[in-house]
């Protein structure tokens, strides 16, 4: 509003300055003008007066008429001397003064013009002869003259019309030239008065001009005393302290609030130096050395050095934090700075509130977070060890009564298991711990995969379940496998938790553009959830019915965790329902579709390895009862165990003797598993190099990255899972990977894909499958013979190894597949192959036939 | 006033030493009177009136004016004795004079006319004595060239020719 004034006003200023500029042209145009007419008028007059001022004839009427009159008096004295009235002499002198009058016409200047006439001329000549023939007669002796004077009255008469005519042309001339002086004189003051009409013309639009220039400068005046006033009314009611100071920082204005914050009257802060004035000495002089030394550089403020936070003082020595900002204002006749200091005491007070009540609820929150943390971690370590007791107990001999209890007391180990992750996991998101993978897998694996963890809950409801693809199908997709199988299985368990003699349908499908989008649907017959109960459930320690929570057990954090997932993941969770008919829950999240199916499912559970040569292992784990276990698994499973109960112990064990692994605990006081397992590969020991195993609770892929860094090349998830010990275990024995970890995958192909087998078992005929596995185990055979036997830069390497990687591919022996992957790429790319690879792949072979031997046989059964 | 002309006169009378003013009494004219003088003054030769001879005339002071005239073509050179000095040495005490030539046409001349040094009374024309005809014998002639105030018909009016009285007005 006031910028839109402003602009209105700024535009209406420069047309008026366009416009009296205009004028101000105008007005100089007509003034040159006129002094351009008044030089011109007075050289007119000038002349005038100069040609009046002196007279270039004598009397000329009179001139000619004395003419006249000299003659006739000469012819009177003539005839009177002729008559004896008059003597000689009488006559010589008046025709002496005849003869003067006549000679002055002849060489006058002034009648040159006259003797140009030829009336005038010819009578001119003719007076000329009588007057020569005349003074012949005069200047002889009196006698002569005497006897003369008749002829010379004759002759004069017969003149008398010559001289007239001399006379009356003369005067016709004359007449004729004063008319043109007169007609001259006229010309001149009808141009002196036309000069005079354009110089009052000029004079009316200098007039004009000078008026509406007076007008404009009345308009311009009211328009900025109108601005001025504003101004001065925006400074005077401003909350806000205005000081302007000149270029030397001296106060020049300083408005009411700037009187009541800092308690000085204006009168008082008028002339002194605002800085001065204004802050405790120690902060003047870091403003002037520092924020504010545009002052002494004399120069305008850039624009990141106008907002300045900084405590002022008042009049009574008060400290008062103010917020300004300044600026430089550019004039003709001097710069100035202007600077709007605001009071922000209460908001300085608000602010230390909030910041003390943030710091307490932070400080809150990170305790909370802290203990669930600790708690579920401390809580895991003996449940670890109940869990791993129970798997032992199982290897002894059981009444049916002890079994069944086994059962039940490893049914609620593992819910409790469960309980306590969900709260980790929460711990972890509230730590922002948490981050998304993204790796391929089989979408069709994951969905078996959970209806089978979910199928036995399933059926002790009653419940039938199954999935189904509800678009065209997608096998390989690249994503988090791991949160989406959590995110499913608690869905999929809710569903079958509020289910009773129903159905439980998971749908998938593929949408968005690009198919980028997988869906997936969990549609169960259940009881349903209210309209407004809907809008909790994905609400943290949700439990809708206290009942069926009961009956059904569960912290009512899993779909809050889901929500977060799925937001981890950039997608979106949702579920409809209508009370008794069933629930559908959704779940949207983004994928990469893969054209080519990854080759070992992440999920996949390696069978359990056909047993392995006895192995010397080091177990270093702080927890007592956690080496307990591993031990009584380790050594059933036919190895040698040594235990470390901390790192610093593991260390020396490692240096001394030499083990065939060692399974190496991540958190333990003293030194930590990375830590130990750095001093073991850069000690030098005798286990430097033997595969370091590490066992711990938190797998992401970023700690997992850390143990690779660390020289520990696989990783093993607590609680041990006996299966993966093996599996683990066997494969090291095998030479499967080695222990240094740069080329290792960071979990280990297993030596045959079950599923792999299944498949094709089922496409071509049990029978069929079997001829062909034979015909594959006996060319492989041989080829397994000569790539061993191969030179590491043999041409043929990769070309062999890479038709062989297919066949081990379609009978889903994976580790071999990967084995020879890996030596056809280094092949191809140039890198050295260690001659280590090749030899180890008899033994691999071996395993790799062994197991699709008793797979294929359990197949046929 | 008087006084001063007066002892501007003495002055002059002083200075011109052997001129014959300086007896007091004007010379008696010894040619043709060509001039004769006749009022408000105190020198006189003849009858309560001052008469001069060329002689005489060329006997006074000498002033010569080259001007050009309405009445001629080109420059003309005019010698002639100042008016002021001739009414001087008549001991002229007057506002004016009264000019007359010899056929009867009369002019005033004012005194400011001769005390501020205009007009002279010329006897030579181009170095010569002017005849009757030629305007002559006497001509009063003002130095019209140098001072524009004298190109005035007042002054041509003044400027009388074939002059033969001069008449001193009180």
């Amino acid at each position: 509003m006031a910028v839109e004034e402003d602009d209105a006003l700024a535009d209406a200023l420069g047309r008026q300055r366009t416009r009296s500029r205009l004028w101000t042209g105008l007005t100089a145009l007509s003034l040159v003008l006129c002094i351009g007419l008044v030089a011109g008028l007075a050289g007119v007059i000038l002349r005038e007066i100069d040609e009046l001022s002196t007279a270039n004839s004598d009397n000329l009427q009179w001139t000619f008429s004395q003419a006249d009159v000299e003659f006739l008096r000469f012819q009177r004295t003539l005839e009177r001397a002729a008559t004896g009235r008059a003597d000689v002499g009488a006559v010589r002198r008046r025709f002496d003064i005849f003869y003067s009058r006549m000679t002055t016409l002849e060489t006058g200047e002034i009648f040159y013009e006259l003797r140009e006439d030829p009336e005038f001329a010819a009578a001119q000549a003719k007076v000329a002869a009588f007057l020569e023939r005349t003074a012949a007669a005069v200047d002889s002796g009196d006698a002569a003259l005497a006897a003369s004077l008749p002829d010379l009255v004759r002759d004069a008469d017969a003149v008398e019309h010559q001289v007239r005519t001399v006379s009356i042309a003369g005067l016709s001339i004359f007449a004729a030239v004063s008319d043109q002086r007169r007609t001259d004189l006229t010309r001149s003051l009808t141009l002196v008065a036309a000069v005079l009409g354009v110089l009052l013309s000029g004079m009316a639009v200098m007039a004009a001009t000078l008026f509406v220039l007076g007008r404009m400068a009345e308009d311009r005046t009211r328009a900025m005393q109108q601005t001025a006033a504003r101004m001065r009314m925006i400074v005077e009611t401003s909350h806000d302290a205005i000081i302007v100071a000149d270029a030397a920082g001296r106060i020049e204005e300083f408005n009411p609030a700037a009187e009541r914050i800092f308690g000085y009257f204006r009168s008082e802060a008028r002339g002194r130096r605002a800085v001065e004035l204004l802050f405790p000495p120690d902060t003047a002089d870091d403003l002037n050395r520092n924020r504010l030394h545009f002052l002494s550089e004399d120069r305008r403020p850039e624009p990141n050095e106008r907002q300045i936070e900084v405590t002022a003082v008042d009049s009574m020595g008060r400290p008062v934090p103010v917020e300004f900002s300044v600026d430089r204002a550019e004039q003709e006749g001097g710069n100035f700075f202007v600077a709007l200091i605001r009071d922000i005491t209460r908001r300085k007070e608000a602010e230390a509130e909030l910041t003390e009540a943030r710091d307490r609820a932070l400080a809150g929150e990170r305790t909370k977070a802290e203990f669930l943390a600790v708690m579920s971690h401390e809580m895991r370590t003996p449940l670890n060890g109940l869990l791993g007791s129970m798997e032992l107990l199982r290897d002894h001999a059981m009444t049916e009564r002890q079994s069944e209890l086994l059962d039940r007391m490893q049914s609620s180990g593992r819910s409790l298991l469960a309980l306590v992750n969900d709260v980790l996991d929460l711990a972890k998101f509230e730590a922002g711990k948490m981050e998304p993978e993204n790796r391929p897998f089989s979408i069709s694996r994951l969905l078996d995969g959970v209806v089978e963890t979910a199928a036995p809950l399933a059926a002790a409801n009653g419940n039938t379940l199954g999935w189904d693809w509800a678009s065209v199908p997608l096998e390989g997709a690249s994503g988090d496998p791991r949160r989406l199988r959590q995110i499913l299985l608690n869905l999929v368990g809710n569903s079958v938790k509020f289910t009773r003699g129903g159905s439980v349908d998971i749908e998938a499908e593929i949408t968005g553009p690009g198919g980028g989008i997988l869906e997936i649907r969990v549609i169960d017959t259940g009881i349903g959830i209210s309209a407004a109960n809907l809008e909790r459930i994905f609400n943290d320690f949700e439990t809708l019915d206290s009942s069926y929570a009961r009956q059904a057990g569960g912290t009512g954090l899993g779909l809050g965790i889901s929500r977060r997932l799925a937001e981890l993941l950039g997608g979106e969770i949702g579920a409809e329902s209508e009370p008794g008919e069933g629930s559908l829950f959704w779940l949207r999240v983004p994928i990469t579709p893969l054209r080519e199916l990854p080759l070992r499912p992440a999920e996949e559970v390696a069978l359990r390895p056909s047993p392995g040569r006895s192995l010397d292992l080091l177990v270093v784990e702080d927890n007592e009862i956690n080496r307990f276990v591993v031990r009584q698994m380790l050594e059933a499973d036919g190895h040698r165990v040594t235990e470390a109960v901390d790192g610093g112990a593991g260390v020396e064990w490692a240096a001394a003797h030499r083990f065939d692994a060692i399974l190496m605990d991540i958190s333990m006081p003293v030194m930590d598993g990375p830590e130990a397992t750095r001093r073991i590969r850069t000690g030098g020991g005798a286990s430097a190099n033997v595969p370091i195993v590490a066992v711990t609770a938190h797998a992401l892929p970023a700690e997992i990255a850390r143990f690779r860094e660390a020289g520990m090349a696989h990783c093993l998830s607590k609680p041990i899972d006996r299966q993966s010990l093996a599996a683990t275990l066997a494969e090291i024995s095998e030479g499967g990977f080695s222990g240094v970890p740069a080329a290792a995958e960071p979990v280990a192909e297993p030596v045959i894909d079950a599923g792999q087998l299944g498949a094709l078992c089922s496409q071509l005929g049990a029978a069929a499958a079997a001829q062909l596995f034979e015909r594959f185990v006996a060319e492989t055979d041989g080829t397994i013979d000569t790539l061993a036997g191969m030179a590491p830069d043999s041409p043929d390497l990769a070309a062999t190894a890479h038709s062989c990687a297919g066949s081990c591919a379609t009978f889903g022996m994976a580790a071999l597949r990967g084995a020879l992957a890996r030596i056809e790429t280094s092949a191809k790319t140039g890198r050295p192959i260690p001659p280590a690879e090749l030899e180890a792949l008899p033994a691999l072979w071996a395993d790799s036939r062994a197991a699709g031997e008793a797979q294929m046989q359990r197949l046929a059964a | 006033m008087t006084r001063t002309r007066f002892a501007s006169a003495v002055l002059a009378a002083l200075c011109l030493g052997l001129s014959p003013a300086i007896s007091g009494e004007l010379p008696s004219p010894e040619d043709d009177i060509v001039l004769r003088v006749t009022g408000q003054i105190t020198q006189t030769n003849a009858n309560g009136a001052a008469e001069f001879d060329m002689a005489m005339l060329q006997g006074m002071p000498v002033e010569k004016i080259e001007t050009t005239t309405t009445w001629t073509e080109g420059v003309q050179t005019f010698t002639g004795v100042p008016l002021a000095a001739l009414l001087e040495a008549v001991g002229a005490s007057g506002s004016a004079v009264k000019a007359t030539a010899v056929n009867d046409y009369a002019v005033e001349i004012p005194s400011e006319d001769w005390e501020k040094g205009g007009p002279i009374i010329a006897y030579l024309h181009n170095g010569s004595t002017m005849s009757l005809r030629g305007k002559g014998p006497l001509w009063i002639i003002y130095p019209f060239d140098s001072d524009p105030a004298f190109q005035s018909e007042l002054i041509y009016a003044r400027s009388i020719w074939q002059l033969d009285r001069i008449e001193v007005l009180k």
